[in-house]
């Protein structure tokens, strides 16, 4: 049922992206346990903290780089009505890509680290995922130039992509000034998921309502100029929301507060747009899963990432809750709520088409998306408390790191029961899509 | 709304923002040496840098607020611990925290690793970052009136700076290897004999698992006398 022969190289970035998600999801299971009990000596010299938070977060990046390129893949040929410009390169990157990957958690597991949190990628290795990069760039933007009619979509897309692989370099070379380090640190990963990765979102999701609502394209590439525009005015300053306690001038407590706390606002305008298209649709709903992880990106999406970003972005907060469980609440909660719905959007857009299932047999799939929903905003809440508690112990009480930690243990194994239960949901989903089948009726 | 509009409101949010930005970006680095105290980053601060993305520290410990939360931030670790300390627990976390809930791992960290690592953890503590940790501000301002009034330095001040990642005095310090009180009942020792155990235990007390100490013999002979006076202290009070 796929319209285009080149459609199927998404297949396996999407298998590949789905197996490392359960890997990602099973090293922050662990994670979980390295804060709930106390381990042997012996095993914390050979396997650390460290670097099973290094597999946790690259892995993660890794799965959701590799569903935004296949989904981009899958994507483009309808969007620009004809084949990729090269299937070639497209397996070429990703040969590139996943081998860079495997041999970087290998890596890890023997101490080859750049040593910076979540850019641990040794520089050889990052040089390589440039190359990948470049690939793929040249691949979507020479697709799009040969496509014979132009959209929005299509250049939001390109303008997306090249902008995520530029900030990329920004983390590469070593700088002997921790203060600038941290500068530019900031500019991959707050201005990926702040800036780049939204504008990509906002496109993918306009593209599969459209697909999906039948709803007018004229309507729906309007929002998405307005979206991304505000994305773009609030998160680009936005990132002074960072530099608040480096060493910076007194006026980023100003830009950045001001301009993060409306950050928020294109992402409610998401919700809004996303739930008065569902209502208008011009379609009738087929599989009314993949309706529901619209439906659940948009909310979760505004939840994870306006919410709970909004609540410790303000400077006089923010002194309070910097570096503490609170921005790790944030960060599950935005990452799944806007990247990982993200991604399982596109799988449930893409995977039956490849599969050529018209209407699929969603039983399993809901289950797991339930689960996966539920725990997480479990995770997200228990965080949340843990880090109120912590930042109470330590901040106000003034008692000591160790002291707080140990009166947050409880919250430490809440957080591994639902991490558990988190787990069982991703594989009740991964099962679903690799096995799809048509729904009998 | 027209689709005009619409690309109107994207290209001046995007544009206005991005020229803000990169206008600060631009200030940021005119006033950054000023705050980030530049003129100091000398070769070995540049080589403890190093030393601290070798050992992936920063996935366990936070440095100004960013990294791994599962142990103490590392932006003002100097002032709440003091040189020696930091060496004895970057060499021998097995032995520090022998009794801890949490474990750091022995990461290898050779003696000129771990010394050129306080030298830049000294240099990022004066990084003027508004003063955050807030919970660390108390050991800044108490290592800033010691540094003042380096010659009126007291005794306890001494020794807890440099034992007291390991050992307590009543309150202060960390209960690991015991208090100095008891130790100073149990110990025989003589002046030399202590000096001697403080620089290599081994050789006084051999199996010892106490590690090591980096302080200078001026130091060692402060301490010696101070221990062996709260011998003595307790005796007259029998
Ligand atoms: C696998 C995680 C991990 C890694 C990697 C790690 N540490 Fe630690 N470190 C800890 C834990 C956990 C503690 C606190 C243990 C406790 O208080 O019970 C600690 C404590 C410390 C302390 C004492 C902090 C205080 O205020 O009491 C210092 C200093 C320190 N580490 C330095 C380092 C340096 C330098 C490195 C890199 C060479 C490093 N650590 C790597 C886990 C780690
Ligand atoms: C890394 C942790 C650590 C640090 C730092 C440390 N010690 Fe110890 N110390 C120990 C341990 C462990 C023991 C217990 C040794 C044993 O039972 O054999 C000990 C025991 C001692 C004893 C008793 C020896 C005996 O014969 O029973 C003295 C005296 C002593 N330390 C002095 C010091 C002084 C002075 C300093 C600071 C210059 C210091 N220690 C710093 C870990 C440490
Ligand atoms: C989907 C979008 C987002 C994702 C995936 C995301 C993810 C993250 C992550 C992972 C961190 C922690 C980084 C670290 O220190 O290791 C973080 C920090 C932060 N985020 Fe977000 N975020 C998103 C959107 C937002 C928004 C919209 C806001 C503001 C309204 C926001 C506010 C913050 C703040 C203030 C911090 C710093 C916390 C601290 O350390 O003090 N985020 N974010
Ligand atoms: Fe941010």
């Amino acid at each position: 049922m796929i319209r285009y022969e080149s459609q199927k190289v998404a297949r396996y970035y999407l298998g590949l992206a789905l197996i490392l998600f359960c890997l990602q999801v099973a090293m922050g299971l662990w994670l979980a346990i390295n804060y709930a009990f106390t381990l042997p000596q012996g095993l914390v010299d050979v396997f650390s903290f460290a670097t099973a938070r290094a597999i946790h977060t690259n892995t993660l990046v890794a799965w959701m780089l590799l569903g935004f390129m296949g989904g981009s893949y899958f994507i483009l040929p309808i969007e620009c009505k004809r084949e990729l410009f090269s299937v070639k390169i497209a397996y070429l990157q990703l040969l590139i890509f996943a081998g860079t990957a495997v041999t970087a958690v290998i890596g890890f597991l023997f101490g080859w680290t750049q040593g910076k949190p979540l850019l641990e990628i040794p520089v050889p290795l990052d040089f390589l995922i440039v190359v990948a990069a470049l690939l793929f760039v040249a691949n979507v933007a020479m697709t799009i130039i040969l496509a014979k009619e132009r959209s929005i979509i299509q250049w939001m897309l390109l303008a997306g992509v090249t902008f995520l692989a530029v900030l990329y370099l920004f983390g590469m070379p070593f700088f002997k000034d921790l203060n600038v380090d941290y500068y530019y640190w900031w500019w991959v990963i707050h201005l990926w998921v702040e800036g780049a990765w939204e504008l990509f979102t906002a496109a993918i999701a306009a593209f599969i309502i459209i697909e999906v609502t039948g709803v007018e394209r004229k309507v729906v590439e309007k929002w998405l100029y307005v979206e991304t525009g505000l994305f773009l005015f609030t998160g680009l300053v936005g990132t002074g929301h960072h530099y608040y306690w480096i060493g910076s001038p007194d006026y980023w407590l100003w830009w950045g507060g001001i301009f993060s706390a409306l950050e928020p606002l294109p992402v409610a305008l998401m919700v809004l747009d996303t739930w008065m298209h569902i209502r208008e649709r011009k379609n009738p709903i087929v599989n009314p899963l993949l309706w529901t992880y619209i439906m659940g990106l948009a909310l979760f999406h505004f939840l994870g990432a306006g919410v709970f970003g909004f609540i410790h972005t303000l400077p006089p907060v923010n002194y309070y809750t910097h570096g503490s469980q609170i921005t790790v609440s944030h960060g599950h909660l935005a990452f799944f709520g806007a990247y990982a719905l993200l991604n399982l959007v596109v799988f449930y857009f893409a995977m039956p088409q490849l599969k050529g299932i018209e209407k699929f047999d969603d039983r399993l799939g809901v289950w797991g998306f339930w689960t996966m929903v539920t725990a997480m905003i479990f995770i997200g809440l228990i965080f949340g408390v843990a880090g109120v508690l912590q930042t109470y112990l330590e901040r106000i009480l003034d008692l000591g790191y160790r002291t707080a930690q140990m009166n947050m243990m409880f919250w430490f194994r809440a957080v591994l029961f639902f991490g558990a239960i988190f787990l069982s949901g991703v594989l009740m989903t991964v099962y679903h899509l690799f096995t799809l089948k048509k729904a009998a009726d | 709304m027209t689709g005009k509009t619409a690309k109107t409101i994207f290209w001046l949010g995007t544009l206005s923002s991005a020229i803000i930005f990169l206008w600060l970006t631009y200030d940021f680095h005119q006033q950054e040496p000023k705050f980030a105290k530049t003129d100091q980053i000398n070769d070995q601060v540049v080589a403890g840098k190093k030393v601290w993305h070798k050992y992936n520290c920063n996935d366990c410990h936070t440095i100004l607020g960013f990294g791994g939360y599962y142990a103490p931030d590392m932006t003002k670790a100097y002032y709440r611990l003091g040189e020696n300390n930091i060496i004895s627990i970057v060499m021998n976390p097995e032995l520090v925290y022998k009794d801890s809930f949490r474990k750091m791992p022995h990461l290898g960290v050779t003696k000129e690793e771990a010394v050129n690592l306080v030298v830049f953890l000294k240099w990022v503590g004066t990084i003027e970052n508004r003063h955050w940790p807030p919970q660390d501000e108390k050991f800044v301002k108490a290592f800033r009136l010691r540094e003042a009034n380096a010659q009126k330095l007291d005794k306890t001040d001494i020794i807890m700076g440099a034992c007291g990642g390991c050992h307590s005095l009543e309150t202060l310090g960390r209960k690991i290897a015991g208090d100095f009180n008891d130790i100073a009942k149990r110990i025989s020792y003589d002046k030399d004999t202590l000096v001697k155990y403080i620089h290599d235990p081994q050789s006084v007390k051999p199996g010892t698992a106490m590690p090591p100490q980096n302080v200078s013999p001026e130091t060692a002979a402060i301490i010696s006398d101070f221990i062996l006076s709260l011998k003595a202290g307790k005796e007259v009070q029998k």
